[in-house]
């Protein structure tokens, strides 16, 4: 909770729906995202959280609302474009390029059109990735293939790989699961060292510890609808939020 | 901070440069051995069938979409080199890079309404394209010559030593600049789009952008390759533009190693030299070359330099 947070919304969703056949997965979902905060976006399994994100960064369609990064709207963008506008996710199901080296996937995003534009002029592409790589504590590893790595080390190669887009937004989609101590240790200097900097992040996570002490607001979903929004303080004793993860008290 | 200037720097790219060049020495001094106008021929047939395997493995070894109609581009170049010629009178110094013309925006057109598509719908479209042709070729016989094709076309050289040398110099140059592609951004990208797409455009790589350029390249070569063809025989036919030919170039590149450029070489060489030598076996051959053809690549689903680059590896691991 170092880094600046400006009143600024750098990103907005209005009103976003989708529905999968009978399922609906999002309902009328708003947030508001400033400049240089870290947002945590809760809930149980299936509470949309994932959806959200593929919704906004373009890999699904919604049925309606819609999606402004910087005052631009992005709802109909395709993915790579919503990219190139500043705005870049890890995945939870971690499914990189396997049988590339550590180095060549961080290297990928490095020839985005973003990417390129924002490279000092003569700043070699394997230099920012070997950067990334080195944030996330994976700079010994940068010639294996990324197929031999173990899964908190794909973990970390995604989010240098979406770090390498330069991002102005960064999607974590449960960044921490799978992650020893270490790893988690590793992964959450590297989180207080961007924020610092004034990278934006909204973070999906079930480990809630790890995240409470990442993000200064928390918003709670179930069925695809907002329930809570508070600061983690008052996340983690809002009466809906205890209910939707542990369900009601019998009697 | 881990120095990565032995990984990127102009020292791997003289490496490279070296392998490549005595390979191209290697090209221009078999004539001083190999001087039997048939032995020029199937040196000829080897160098085409390696331009068309090579052109092919660009976009389906790289990207992962399976072109089955190449054909559709050799052909087309083909016929398009021997109408230019026969009615314009354009020798193949033109008709050869027109051919290629031809068959790049053949591919921006294919490639703009099929890479959207995934796995065998791609190739599914891209087989019927070149059915399409075979079968016009067929019908509009007044235009295409029908199933006899058209004959009297210009010489690529009037002499068989000329022919080996200008169908070995477009090798060459094909392999350098595929192989030197393929070391690029833009083949890293390729092979970032064959390993996973979705991830490739959530990079912030234009996917599309990349697969269509790579399937006008790949068309590009593949046409001067069948326009350069056309021109040695003096004569070009359907079965430039038949499936069996698609069939014979993917097989090429599979055997050799797809998403090398080096693989579809030694696949080429290997297969268009196996089918001559095996002629002496007379109605058995066909069944020794598929049994073959079949067996490597059951036993080696990654290809020939597959298995050379591993024993490569062993023998230099014990030699330190």
């Amino acid at each position: 909770m170092e880094g600046s947070v400006s009143m600024e919304a750098i990103l907005e969703i209005n009103e976003l729906s989708k529905a999968f056949g009978g399922l609906q997965a999002v309902l009328n979902f708003d947030l508001k995202v400033h400049r240089g905060e870290i947002l945590g976006l809760i809930g149980p399994n299936g509470a949309g959280k994932t959806t959200i994100f593929n919704l906004i960064t373009g890999f699904i369609q919604a049925d309606s609302g819609e999606t402004l990064l910087m005052g631009k709207n992005i709802t109909l963008l395709k993915p790579f474009q919503i990219v190139n506008m500043g705005m870049a996710r890890t995945f939870q199901l971690v499914d990189l390029f396997k049988e590339m080296t550590v180095l060549e996937n961080v290297m990928i995003p490095c020839f985005s059109h973003r990417s390129k534009s924002r490279r000092q002029s003569g700043e070699k592409p394997w230099k920012v990735a070997l950067h990334f790589l080195e944030e996330m504590g994976l700079e010994e590893r940068l010639n294996e293939q990324a197929k031999n790595l173990a899964f908190g080390e794909l973990r970390l190669l995604d989010i240098a790989r979406a770090m390498a887009t330069a991002p102005d937004v960064l999607l974590l989609d449960e960044p921490f699961s799978g992650l020893d101590v270490e790893d988690a240790e590793v992964l959450t200097k590297a989180i207080q060292r961007m924020h610092k900097m004034g990278q934006t992040m909204i973070i999906i996570e079930h480990r809630l510890r790890d995240l409470l002490r990442l993000v200064e607001r928390v918003v709670a979903i179930v069925f695809g609808q907002k329930i809570a929004e508070a600061p983690p303080e008052e996340i983690i004793n809002d009466e809906k939020v205890i209910r939707a993860y542990l369900g009601e008290r019998r009697s | 901070m881990v120095n990565l200037e032995n990984m990127f720097g102009p020292k791997v790219f003289y490496k490279r440069l070296m392998g490549l060049s005595i390979f191209s020495v290697l090209i221009l001094l078999v004539p001083l051995v190999f001087s039997d106008p048939y032995d020029l021929e199937l040196l000829f047939l080897c160098h085409y069938y390696v331009i068309l395997a090579c052109s092919w493995d660009l976009l389906t070894g790289f990207t992962g979409n399976v072109n089955f109609g190449h054909a559709f581009f050799i052909g087309g170049a083909g016929f398009a080199g021997a109408l230019l010629n026969l009615h314009f009178g354009w020798g193949p110094w033109l008709t050869l890079p027109i051919g290629g013309v031809v068959a790049a925006i053949c591919g921006l057109v294919v490639g703009s309404f099929t890479l959207r598509l995934k796995g065998p719908y791609f190739a599914a479209v891209t087989f019927c394209f070149a059915t399409l042709l075979y079968k016009l070729i067929m019908i509009q016989q007044n235009v295409f010559g029908g199933e006899e094709g058209l004959s009297g076309i210009d010489w690529l050289s009037e002499s068989t030593l000329g022919g080996y040398y200008i169908s070995g110099i477009l090798m060459l140059a094909t392999i350098f600049f595929l192989y030197f592609l393929s070391k690029s951004p833009f083949g890293l990208i390729l092979r970032s789009i064959g390993e996973n797409e979705i991830a490739s455009e959530g990079s912030g790589i234009n996917t599309t952008y990349y697969k269509i350029v790579a399937f006008m390249i790949s068309a590009f070569i593949a046409g001067v390759g069948g326009a350069m063809y056309a021109h040695a025989q003096m004569h070009v036919g359907p079965e430039m533009a038949h499936d069996s030919l698609s069939a014979l170039v993917l097989i090429m590149a599979v055997v050799g190693g797809m998403g090398t450029i080096i693989g579809p070489i030694i696949g080429a060489y290997l297969l268009t030299i196996a089918n001559e030598s095996l002629r002496f076996m007379g109605e058995f051959r066909l069944l020794i070359y598929s049994g073959a053809v079949v067996a490597i690549i059951l036993f080696a689903p990654k290809g020939l330099l597959d298995i050379f680059l591993r024993v490569y590896r062993r023998v230099v691991g014990q030699a330190k």
